[in-house]
């Protein structure tokens, strides 16, 4: 992964900056109200920011798809931060998965793959730290957390039919 | 009801209006209002055309709940972990920030021959710039993003947490008595403080989920009592309620943040206008023509001293010449705070209220245009300088 540098912007938020190879600057403002600002810096004037692009939390997730970026890591606070290996996930339940319609104890998931659910995303609204009668809708989203492989293989059970 | 009532209405209402009308016009020419705030205040004040005399009273108490909401809302903007890590990270930028700007002031109080303690609040004064202002035209001017912003965010609060150190210091000096009683007081307000914040560091998460709570008046009404009574208890102490408001915003953190700072904000906009109505009324007009002057000096002054830190600050962040020049220009503007400073010595220096209330008003509209046009001006200087060379 390339060098990003973080910036502290006290009472906004954080900025995130990458150095293209082809000698661009581009930046990512994460504001605390989950805005993102997508900034590309000016050629010449390399600390101003020439556009400045604001995307909602949604929107964001979206781009960073679009981008190639899943299993997006995600800054959220020091403490999850300072743990590098880390690996926070958005993962859309798949229709066909074999995990689709039984509940987190049914599944054990955090049995067979390391990684955790910590929140489930539907139409309906979320449940934050869902419990073992919560349900794996397909359609619905989870936020998985855990060391990239489990999070990977987490990710493999919940998309894909039975392998 | 008593027959003053229907004119404290008229009064008020008149007022607001007058403050809606200036409000307007600062949008329509890209200012801030703050000035034009003052300036309704000084036409309503001592020597000025109209005087208010049924509103005073009930001004005089929105004034003081309006600089209980600012620091407050200020207190918001961080959490203690995030004021922690600042100050070990900017400690050398505040410090130059401090000693290059509280100099004109003081120099000024002393040459003019004021008290010790009002040279003091002159020298804050002119140290302090307005972090509601520069975070305003930060954002009006699409500068989020620039690398600068985080420097002079980061100086800015500094700026800030030195407030609120500095306030119970001349708090306690201005109305303490001898001078080990006013050395006893300041230093348990300092303790107080420092105690306070520790307990807030610690606490902060548990105490933000006891208040928090989903009717959104039931919050509004929390928050407001919560800060109402620790910033009459700081009083008591004589800590300066700003203080006591202050500890209260910084200790609250996570989900209520942002409910409260969207309840907050219409309150804390109608308030904090009617406390620069009040600081400006308290002014006495006449001693303006005999302080403006001094006034103008002290601000070329401040904004020699407050370009010079930015562009240090920003300089020894990796930051180029355009850069520097536009994080000089943005921690130009001067305002709420200076204000707040000046109040607390306006009864025992007439002149300070007349000459921070000119300060003011002359440092938010040119901190406003340089860091608008910063750079035009630094193109303009590099070809000057590269006409010069050739």
């Amino acid at each position: 992964m390339r060098k990003v540098t973080e910036s502290d912007l006290p009472g906004v938020g954080v900025r995130f900056d990458l150095q293209t190879n082809s000698g661009r600057a581009v930046g990512v403002v994460v504001h605390q109200s989950g805005r993102r600002d997508l900034v590309v810096y000016d050629d010449r004037d390399i600390d101003r920011a020439a556009e400045s692009v604001e995307l909602s939390e949604d929107e964001g997730h979206t781009l960073g798809e679009l981008l190639g970026g899943s299993p997006v890591l995600e800054h959220l606070d020091d403490a999850v931060h300072r743990l590098e290996d880390l690996v926070i996930s958005w993962v859309e339940i798949g229709a066909e998965s074999s995990l689709a319609g039984l509940t987190l104890a049914e599944a054990a998931l955090r049995t067979r793959t390391g990684a955790g659910i910590v929140a489930l995303v539907s139409d309906s609204g979320s449940i934050p730290i869902p419990g073992g009668t919560d349900r794996l809708d397909g359609g619905d989203t989870a936020v998985v957390v855990g060391v990239p492989s489990a999070v990977k293989a987490a990710t493999r059970l919940l998309t894909r039919p039975n392998n | 009801m008593h027959a003053g009532g229907d004119l404290l209405v008229l009064e008020l209402g008149a007022v607001v209006l007058g403050l809606a009308i200036v409000a307007r016009l600062a949008r329509r020419v890209g200012m801030p209002a703050l000035p034009l705030y003052l300036l309704v205040g000084l036409t309503l004040g001592e020597g000025g055309l109209v005087e208010l005399p049924a509103s005073a009273d009930f001004i005089e108490v929105g004034a003081e709940i309006g600089v209980i909401l600012m620091l407050l809302m200020l207190g918001l903007e961080f959490s203690p972990h995030e004021l922690v890590v600042n100050v070990r990270r900017s400690t050398l930028a505040g410090v130059t920030d401090l000693v290059l700007n509280s100099a004109p002031g003081l120099a000024a109080g002393f040459l003019l021959g004021f008290d010790p303690i009002v040279a003091v609040l002159l020298g804050g004064v002119t140290y302090i710039s307005s972090s509601g202002i520069v975070a305003k035209l930060v954002a009006d001017l699409d500068r989020i993003g620039n690398h600068e912003t985080s420097v002079v965010l980061s100086v800015l609060v500094i700026e800030d947490l030195a407030m609120v150190l500095y306030l119970p210091i001349v708090t306690g000096v201005l109305f303490g008595g001898s001078v080990l009683s006013t050395t006893v007081a300041v230093s348990v307000s300092l303790a107080a403080v420092l105690a306070i914040l520790g307990v807030a560091y610690v606490l902060g998460d548990r105490l933000s989920d006891i208040a928090l709570s989903h009717s959104s008046e039931a919050l509004l009404l929390t928050l407001l009592g919560v800060t109402l009574v620790s910033a009459g208890i700081a009083d008591r102490l004589n800590l300066s309620t700003a203080v006591g408001a202050f500890v209260v915003g910084v200790a609250l953190s996570g989900d209520i943040v942002s409910h409260a700072r969207g309840l907050l904000l219409p309150l804390r906009n109608l308030f904090a206008a009617v406390f620069f109505v009040f600081f400006g009324l308290q002014v006495d007009v006449r001693l303006i023509p005999g302080v403006a002057a001094v006034a103008a000096a002290i601000a070329a002054a401040s904004v020699v001293t407050k370009v010079a830190t930015g562009w240090i600050a920003a300089g020894r962040a990796g930051i180029g010449t355009p850069g520097r020049v536009r994080a000089g220009a943005a921690l130009v503007a001067h305002g709420e705070f200076s204000i707040v400073i000046a109040e607390l010595g306006i009864a025992r220096e007439g002149d300070l209220g007349a000459l921070a209330a000119t300060y003011v008003i002359i440092l938010t509209v040119i901190g406003a245009l340089l860091y608008q046009f910063s750079d035009a001006i630094t193109v303009a200087g590099l070809k000057r300088r590269s006409r010069a060379s050739r």
